[in-house]
């Protein structure tokens, strides 16, 4: 095989590729749903999305874990339960981010390597996830998170290079649904390199907003005990959006309902937020937890974590632009760092 | 659990309950399934998620060690919404198991080692799989002694067992100590007095003086609530033992026992670990290494 993993299509074509992708899946794209919010909706054509997006307030972790889901329902009486099949519908992730690409990366290693989620993996398993380059607003801090790039994690890569698209190969399946497709897309000329190459340039110069990361890890360990944690503990509402709209948080809770009947009934898993008081109270009443500041310490900490071989944070700085308290995350690892007073 | 999903559970039957005191019972179960119960491998210092359809599942520890009996036994605390409705329950009826979870304490690794067992309350039911481990392997480990804790007589834990064991202990090759905080706990009194160089009034760290002193190959192994372990690793460090040298396991919110749901992570960016998956069992070197883990 010597075919590239690297080709080009036009703008123009791109259209015709995204109706040809209907053969593949339902399509979900970014489309604008206010002044200043996105959010990934199912489209028929990509006229209706918005490719030249920032984020979507809620990132595409939704396809993936549900916000509630029913893991099994049951019958007191019979003793018995069925679990819920997971769902088989075939997406296309059209439009997805780098730093959205990483963060479902990480969620894979939680979700599928020391015991597999059948929902996530089956559900990772029939999607096509398309990615797209990004220019970053005044949120993004992904170039300092390294996760302005993504390696791996999707089936094909389009780089806006002005009137058309570089298009990297992630997957095998990605490979063949470019063959399927061939007649859209060409080979990459010296051009279109050096298109990409001014692009890239372009891009990288657009961040405004950065994050030195070196010894953060200690610096965040030695300031355990920081009054930074009370000070932003009591701007903070504790109200979790953080959690809700973060790539990378995957917190759940776990809860049975019942029916009327008190006898059937189900078991759900849904989304869940460690900046709730109950999220490290244990049964008899003592919380691990139990003030604004340590959830916040916490929760800065999970995320400025190296557990899984890079931060879980990936910089895409959702949290910091929901946050009903106009808390900044980049600001407060800044004055961790000792970065600004 | 099924291969496919780690939340699923497996069925058992409760064969017979206990009480032990007034808040705590010891129930035994069964598994339904045969093939449940023939791969259900476990070691010291595991926990299950036990659950009752319609309320929700608990992490609790299980408090035996492995053997050819078949079934299984929990020392359940009516503390929550989940054990509550497990007091209710009784002989016959049908409770719900996935696991064993955590990585228990390390057997294996300290064979040939004495052991300094020291359990607090409720801690008692990790650690007392533990002694019937160490008990059922005796030729594998050195000296074993062991301090219980107890507020009074009326909350002892396993009250049959720790009497035999503070009576007969010797002669099965476990020394047992006990303390009782009540200071008018009349058969604790009588206790002390039965033998005054294993019995006292006051905190578990009260019976480290009469300890003899440590030998170069022991281990400590302790279970009991957050404040115990302060006031205990003080005493073991002044003896002698080193951080690598002292297990001890931790309790936290889990939901889900398979390091997804998030709720009992501890640390900081540099140490951030999963209590449930990572642990529960982490020497005091770990916890030396993972700010807020005690």
């Amino acid at each position: 095989m010597t075919e590239s993993l690297y080709k080009v299509i036009t703008k123009e074509e791109l259209s015709q590729f995204g109706y040809a992708l209907r053969e593949t899946g339902t399509i979900y794209a970014p489309v604008k749903t206010s002044k200043e919010s996105h959010s990934f909706k199912q489209v028929d054509t990509l006229t209706e999305a918005d490719l030249e997006y920032h984020r979507t307030m809620i990132p595409p972790k939704k396809f993936f874990i549900s916000p509630k889901e029913t893991i099994f329902t049951f019958n007191k009486e019979k003793e018995e339960y069925n679990e819920t099949p997971a769902v088989n519908e075939p997406l296309v992730l059209f439009g997805v981010h780098p730093c959205d690409i990483n963060a479902l990366n990480l969620l894979a290693k939680v979700y599928l390597e020391s015991f597999t989620d059948k929902y996530y993996s089956e559900r990772r398993e029939n999607t096509t996830i398309i990615g797209i380059s990004c220019t970053p607003d005044e949120y993004c801090f992904c170039k300092s998170t390294g996760t302005d790039y993504a390696r791996e994690g999707f089936e094909l890569f389009l780089h806006d290079i002005g009137d058309r698209y570089l298009v990297r190969v992630g997957s095998l399946k990605g490979y063949n649904l470019l063959q399927k497709h061939a007649s859209l897309f060409r080979e990459v000329t010296e051009e279109d390199l050096s298109l990409y190459r001014q692009a890239e340039k372009k891009r990288l110069a657009s961040f405004t907003k950065s994050l030195e990361m070196s010894g953060l890890q200690d610096m965040l360990d030695m300031s355990y005990n920081s009054p930074i944690w009370e000070e932003y503990g009591e701007k903070c509402l504790c109200c979790g959006s953080c959690n809700l709209v973060c790539p990378r948080c995957r917190c759940y809770d776990v809860q049975d309902y019942i029916d009327l009947n008190l006898n059937t009934g189900q078991r759900e898993r849904k989304w869940y937020s460690c900046m709730l008081k109950e999220h490290g109270l244990v049964a008899g009443g003592h919380n691990f937890r139990a003030t604004s500041a340590e959830r916040l310490r916490n929760r800065v900490n999970c995320k400025g974590s190296l557990k899984e071989d890079m931060t879980n944070c990936v910089g895409c700085g959702r949290c910091s632009a929901y946050c009903p308290a106009g808390i900044d995350y980049v600001e407060i690892l800044q004055k961790i760092r000792g970065d600004i007073e | 659990m099924t291969e496919s999903n780690p939340l699923s559970p497996m069925k058992a039957r409760i064969t017979e309950i206990q009480q032990m005191t007034d808040i705590e019972k010891l129930i035994k179960l069964r598994f339904q399934n045969k093939t449940d119960a023939s791969n259900f491998k476990y070691m010291p210092g595991q926990f299950i998620k036990l659950g009752v359809m319609g309320v929700g599942e608990a992490p609790i520890s299980i408090c035996t060690s492995q053997s050819d009996e078949p079934g299984l036994e929990l020392c359940i605390r009516n503390a929550g919404r989940v054990t509550k409705a497990l007091h209710n329950l009784n002989v016959g009826n049908t409770i719900w198991i996935r696991g064993p979870y955590g990585n228990g304490f390390p057997m294996e690794a300290i064979e040939g080692k004495d052991l300094l067992l020291v359990a607090g309350g409720l801690g008692i039911a990790p650690i007392r799989g533990v002694l019937q481990y160490a008990l059922h392997h005796r030729e594998l480990f050195g000296e074993i002694s062991f301090l219980y804790g107890v507020r009074c007589y009326d909350l002892m834990l396993f009250k049959d067992e720790i009497l035999d064991y503070f009576r007969h202990g010797d002669e099965k090759g476990v020394k047992l100590y006990l303390s009782y905080e009540d200071e008018s706990d009349k058969v604790c009194y009588d206790l002390s007095c039965e033998r005054d160089d294993r019995c006292t009034q006051g905190m578990v760290t009260k019976l480290f003086s009469m300890l003899d002193s440590k030998s170069n190959n022991s281990v400590s192994l302790i279970g009991g609530p957050p404040i115990m372990y302060k006031f205990t690793v003080r005493e073991l460090e002044k003896m002698g033992f080193q951080p690598d040298e002292v297990y001890m396991t931790l309790e936290r919110r889990m939901r889900c026992g398979v390091g997804q749901c998030g709720h009992c992570i501890v640390g900081t960016g540099k140490s951030i670990k999963y209590v449930c998956k990572d642990g529960p069992v982490f020497t005091l070197w770990d916890a030396m290494n993972t700010k807020g883990m005690i």
